[in-house]
């Protein structure tokens, strides 16, 4: 099974393999949000309203979230969930982005390709090579927002994400996104981590546009 | 936690006393499953004796849902302290699991 920052990570590249932009230009904070969802799946932390608490040092095995978790278990200020994706937002989540793309790409899903453009600039881009996870993860969304069944709290967190970041528009036309709206605000709130990585996002957008529209030009 | 069964009218009454939290959530969910897996899917959570939900709680209890309604039948709940029911309008889980104030009322919806 990916973790909630490779499936992201399949979310955020386009069909060329290059970054998409992401809500509010937020992308660290939805990849902190998937590194605690994976965390709490994991049975190594639980959340409430008030509190983020770790339940179980034991590692995970994969390195960045035993690297959160030991960050989390060692810390001595009690934070809650916000607190906690603010603080590894706040690190480098570079090495997050670093890892989900090396496991996808030892997993076939993808590959790096490095590319010169104006002869001198190189960029790095992660084109498909297997699109059948990313295609299963759009039909997962798609199916659990276009249905009344109950969904699974795995997909209603990735849905969260997916959310927060901006890319419901992606995988839905305008009218189904329309459809889809009254079951995706109910679904926001049912996974706290989630819920709270589109409030911060959310926020930081609201910041943006008061600070463009005070601006002088 | 403490968990106890109980049938009526072929439904399965499961009453949780105490704290659904990371720690003891497993218990329920494999209580659950076990439920189900021997073919009992409509549940009955009395959560009268439970003082505390997490998310835990709350992703099990939606997992449990998920599986009573693909085995054919339902998850619901009945008489939720004010606290605990506090956490689970906030989070919306009572938009999407049925909810009941009486052992009585749910019994007759399960019915």
């Amino acid at each position: 099974m990916l973790t909630f920052a490779e499936e992201i990570m399949l979310l955020i590249l386009d069909d060329d393999g290059s970054f998409l932009p992401t809500r509010g230009g937020a992308v660290e904070y939805i990849l902190a949000g998937a590194v605690l969802m994976d965390l709490a799946f994991a049975n190594r932390i639980d959340t409430d309203l008030e509190h983020l608490t770790c339940l179980d040092t034991v590692p995970t095995g994969n390195p960045i979230l035993d690297q959160a978790l030991a960050h989390i278990a060692d810390s001595s200020q009690p934070k809650d969930t916000r607190g906690w994706i603010e603080t590894l937002a706040g690190q480098d989540t570079a090495e997050i982005r670093q890892q989900a793309l090396a496991s996808l790409i030892e997993r076939g899903i993808l590959e790096s390709q490095d590319k010169k453009f104006l002869w001198v600039f190189r960029a790095r881009r992660y084109p498909t090579i297997d699109g059948r996870v990313e295609r299963e993860v759009r039909l997962r969304i798609s199916d659990v927002l276009l249905s009344d069944d109950i969904p699974d709290p795995r997909d209603v967190a990735m849905i969260c994400l997916v959310d927060a970041a901006g890319f419901l528009r992606d995988i839905f036309t305008a009218g189904e996104l329309e459809r889809a709206t009254p079951r995706v605000e109910q679904l926001r709130k049912m996974d706290l981590i989630g819920h709270e990585v589109g409030s911060v996002i959310a926020e930081i957008e609201r910041s943006v546009m008061m600070a463009m529209a005070i601006s002088p030009h | 936690m403490k968990i106890e069964e109980q049938t009526v009218d072929s439904v399965v009454i499961v009453s949780l006393d105490g704290r659904v939290d990371g720690s003891t959530a497993p218990d329920l969910e494999k209580h659950i499953s076990d439920v189900v897996e021997r073919g009992d899917a409509r549940i009955l959570l009395d959560c009268s004796k439970m003082d505390y939900i997490g998310s835990t709680g709350l992703r099990v209890m939606l997992a449990g849902a998920k599986k009573c309604q693909q085995g054919g039948g339902n998850l619901v709940l009945c008489t939720l302290r004010a606290t605990c029911k506090s956490v689970m309008e906030v989070s919306g889980f009572l938009t999407m699991l049925d909810y009941y104030d009486t052992r009585e009322s749910a019994l007759a919806a399960q019915s």
